[in-house]
């Protein structure tokens, strides 16, 4: 009995071992490692060799930046979609892939991060607490709602701004002085 | 939320031949195409069978559903995806924006239901964030206040108003008998100017005269005007403080339902905010602008009445200094609001720094953060600067316009005082009626906003008091004492309609058992007791105590009789005293004594300085965690409830802590009918039955030894607890 509780006990600090290994350690993902492919629903699909060799497909993988605003083309994380969405390794530069490999993957990105960039400031008017924005994107033109006060629309660097409307969605200014002075105008009551 | 929007006829054109006499359960516009581009021609229908993606008029996927394993929606980043999923295969169906991330998500659950095979719509409770007929944002109500239209706005405003019919009698003749006065004290002026100024033929005694009038008049309107302003002020309190009792009343009454789907601090706002709103604009609006546009109206009928051309020529300026009084509000308004952006960014910025005070130091980073602040501090100076100035040398000269409109009676009013068709009284008399027009305007033109905002408070107050009860006790709801016999009856229930929490629960408990329930987080052992207390009501079958069905008993009886120890306990603000005969207000001293000593509490209470009186502050922060508990134990011994529940009673005390506090729990639990959630499974020890519930139903029942030889779940709870007690060690 006594022996059986050892082996339990040994199993599980084995167990926990591995877990932090698995957390603490950075996987990178080369041209080398990794053979990237389109699957037929519009996602990619992933045949990675592990460091020990073992060779491991993903028939789904997601795409997540490191730092979507400061530096998108590096340190892309590549994770499974599954449960807690496990990271399967990192690439450090997205210029150090094949061009299709790079191509299917900025695919990828762009369906997970939408942030519209405001090229001009049609119209905003004010009415009780809220503020309706009439844009142009550089994804169309659209219309969205503000709360007014504090945190919606806030600087990510110099005279770089995001904005978050009613809905959660998100916009950027990416430069607020490439926008005209009329447009500027309109915009200071929030910045 | 809308989950079924019309299809443009275009597209209903081209679905109906593929429909097959099915009817669309779910339809939804979507906003991006793949690269990410807003679109408006995008739609996704669903019906029992299929599911249809539409773009640009034309059909471009159909899903068999039957052939799918799931639907999914899955959040991105600022927007979401709709994915089907058959095999572990997954395809891309459509993207759209956050607007309609809530829709798609219960979309996808309800076509999930028509994958596997269940014949089931669900719906969505969430609010619509607009309003679908004018696009404005709703304030978190039905109704939009803006199209609700005035009519109804005043109906309500009526309803609010008819308990207090007296009062508005009186505070209306008031305003009326003070604009009067106003009005026709000119006359007298004008008389003054006229009889005894200009012939200069007057008398002292004359003047003297005319001077007690006009004196006694300007009492009289002080008079008035302090009584009107008392009474408004005091109606205003009035209506407020009973709105608010029955706002509150309302939302103690309401279903767990109802206040879940509003956060709690917007539930206060609607107490605190919306029913101040309402005195505000009693005692501002109603009193204030009512009495100064009734003047209005007086002065210029009189002014008509005295010299029509000239009246008129005094009206046309009032639209041109009417619009640069809202031009002028605007820009100030404007200057202010950025100023205090501004004001609010110190502030956060400050008291970031100063409650990471630690951080900063021991990070050596004062120097950085001094001069940052500086660098704020100095930007609000130059803002708080220009706008002072701006607005001082701009204010007068506003003014100036806005009042330019007498300078033209100067001029032709003093013509005809030199033709001789008006006398210099008139003319005097009818300036001061022009300016009793010019000056009100800067008031009315905050009306708009006043109304907007009595309107958007009433909505949302009566969103609350209008809102149907939905858990109601049968009309021959009868009261009576319990001896604690619990049958669940093949319960089904699920917060969400598309989600049971709990499938066909059955279970019969004697009274005077305990009861152990087991399970991972998120089976349903909190819900079992949530329909037990009959904060929601079972969607399908029922639960019974001593055969009666929860729903006919009065839900005084049933709270009456069932006591809660929580492993969190709330203690309000007041005396330890007070806490724990919360339930049974009548208590002696002694039955609250011998409750104390039975929870094992009476030591510790004596113990402190102020014993019994011990004043707790709010939630008993003064109290430790395992005080806090027996408390809370003590609480509900004094209460003597037939049916007890623990819920996680003990698991964030230590193990010497929880020692005493089983201790008490067990003379608490004998002889009543008792359910116990536990993580830590050692307190269950004394359960007479254990009930393990797994993947929304119950799994395994019987007593420890029973469900241990079973090596079932139970079985391996156990073990893992033994083995993680040992990693631990």
């Amino acid at each position: 009995m006594l022996k059986e509780k050892m082996k339990v006990e040994d199993q599980v600090l084995e167990k926990q071992k591995q877990v932090v290994d698995d957390i603490t350690s950075v996987h990178r993902i080369t041209k080398e490692n990794s053979v990237f492919s389109r699957t037929d629903g519009g996602f990619v699909s992933l045949q990675y060799t592990e460091e020990d060799g073992e060779i491991k497909v993903y028939n789904r993988i997601t795409v997540h930046r490191c730092f979507p605003h400061s530096d998108p083309t590096h340190y892309i994380s590549i994770r499974e979609p599954e449960g807690d969405g496990r990271e399967i390794g990192l690439i450090d530069d997205m210029d150090q892939l094949p061009e299709d490999t790079c191509a299917m993957l900025n695919e990828q990105m762009e369906l997970r991060y939408f942030t519209p960039k405001i090229l001009k400031v049609r119209h905003i008017r004010e009415e009780y607490g809220y503020s309706y924005w009439d844009v142009v994107t550089d994804r169309g033109t659209c219309r969205f709602t503000v709360r007014m006060g504090g945190g919606s629309v806030y600087p990510i660097g110099k005279d770089r701004y995001l904005i978050n409307d009613l809905d959660g969605n998100r916009f950027e200014i990416p430069d607020l002085y490439k926008l005209s002075a009329r447009e500027i105008k309109q915009l200071d009551l929030f910045i | 939320m809308n989950l079924k929007y019309t299809l443009p006829d275009h597209e209903q054109e081209k679905i109906k031949p593929l429909l097959k006499g099915e009817k669309i359960v779910y339809c939804l516009p979507f906003d991006l195409d793949k690269d990410g581009q807003w679109i408006s021609d995008g739609w996704v229908a669903v019906t029992r069978n299929n599911l249809f993606i539409l773009k640009n008029g034309s059909i471009i996927r159909n899903i068999d559903l039957s052939q799918t394993d799931e639907i999914l929606c899955s959040p991105e980043v600022n927007c979401g995806i709709l994915i089907s999923n058959h095999s572990s295969y997954d395809e891309i169906l459509c993207r759209f924006s956050m607007r309609f991330m809530v829709q798609y998500s219960y979309t996808a659950r309800g076509a999930s239901l028509f994958c596997r095979g269940q014949d089931k719509e669900i719906v969505s409770p969430e609010r619509e964030r607009y309003c679908p007929a004018c696009g404005q944002v709703l304030p978190g109500t039905n109704q939009c206040p803006r199209c609700a239209g005035m009519g109804r706005t005043f109906q309500r405003f009526w309803s609010l108003c008819g308990a207090y019919a007296l009062p508005f009698l009186s505070i209306t003749l008031f305003m009326a008998a003070i604009s009067a006065i106003t009005v026709g004290q000119q006359f007298i002026q004008r008389r003054f100017i006229d009889d005894v100024m200009v012939p200069a033929s007057g008398t002292l005694g004359q003047i003297g005269g005319f001077f007690a009038t006009m004196l006694a008049l300007v009492l009289l309107v002080l008079a008035l005007s302090t009584i009107n302003t008392i009474w408004s002020n005091n109606l205003g309190t009035r209506i407020s403080r009973d709105l608010r009792g029955r706002v509150y009343a309302k939302i103690n009454e309401l279903s767990m339902e109802f206040i879940n789907s509003r956060q709690a601090g917007e539930l206060m706002n609607r107490v605190v905010h919306d029913t101040s709103h309402i005195r505000q604009f009693m005692e501002t609006a109603f009193a204030q602008m009512f009495t100064r546009i009734f003047i209005m109206i007086g002065a210029f009928i009189t002014m008509l009445f005295m010299n029509w051309r000239l009246a008129l020529l005094t009206l046309a300026f009032v639209p041109l200094a009417f619009i640069l009084v809202r031009a002028f509000r605007k820009l100030e308004r404007r200057l202010w609001r950025q100023q205090w952006r501004f004001d609010d960014r110190v502030n956060g910025r400050l008291q970031d720094v100063i409650s990471g005070i630690r951080v900063v130091k021991s990070f050596g980073q004062e120097q950085r953060e001094t001069e940052r602040f500086r660098s704020y501090i100095e930007r609000l100076k130059y803002i708080q600067r220009r706008n002072e100035v701006l607005w001082a040398t701009l204010y007068p000269f506003v003014m100036l316009i806005i009042t330019s409109g007498t300078f033209l009676i100067y001029f032709f009013g003093g013509r005809d005082v030199l033709t001789g068709s008006m006398t210099p009284g008139e003319l005097i008399q009818f300036i001061a009626y022009a300016n009793m027009l010019y000056m009100p305007l800067q008031f009315i033109s905050r009306l708009p906003r006043m109304i907007m905002r009595l309107k958007t408070a009433l909505e949302r107050i009566y969103d609350v008091l209008d809102e149907e009860l939905k858990i109601d006790q049968a009309s021959d709801a009868i009261d009576r004492d319990l001896d604690g016999n619990v049958v669940f009856e093949n319960v089904t229930f699920g917060y969400k309609s598309y989600e049971p929490v709990l499938e066909h629960i059955s279970l019969s408990v004697k009274k005077g058992e305990m009861i152990g329930l087991v399970g991972s987080s998120g089976t349903g052992k909190s819900t079992m007791i949530n329909l037990l207390m009959r904060l929601y009501d079972a969607d399908d079958g029922q639960i019974m105590i001593d055969g009666i069905p929860l729903s006919n008993l009065t839900k005084a009886c049933l709270h009456r009789q069932i006591g809660v120890v929580l492993q969190e306990t709330f203690l309000f603000s007041g005396t330890l005293f007070d806490n724990i005969r919360y339930a049974k207000p009548d208590a002696t001293a002694l039955d609250v004594i011998k409750a104390a000593k039975i929870a094992n509490a009476h030591d510790f209470i004596t113990k402190f300085p102020d014993g019994y009186d011990t004043y707790v502050g709010e939630r008993g922060s003064t109290l430790s965690g395992g005080e806090r508990q027996r408390i809370a134990i003590a609480r509900a011994i004094l209460h003597n409830p037939r049916l007890l529940i623990l819920d996680e009673a003990t698991s964030s005390l230590d193990t010497e802590t929880e020692y005493q506090i089983q201790e008490a729990l067990n003379r608490l639990t004998q002889g009543r009918t008792t359910f116990a959630i536990a993580h830590r499974l050692s307190t269950l020890r004394k359960a007479d039955r254990i009930v393990v519930l797994d993947k929304h139903s119950i799994a395994e029942v019987g007593t420890h030894n029973e469900l241990m030889r079973q090596k079932g779940i139970y079985f391996g709870l156990v073990m893992a607890q033994l083995e993680m007690h040992k990693v631990k060690h």
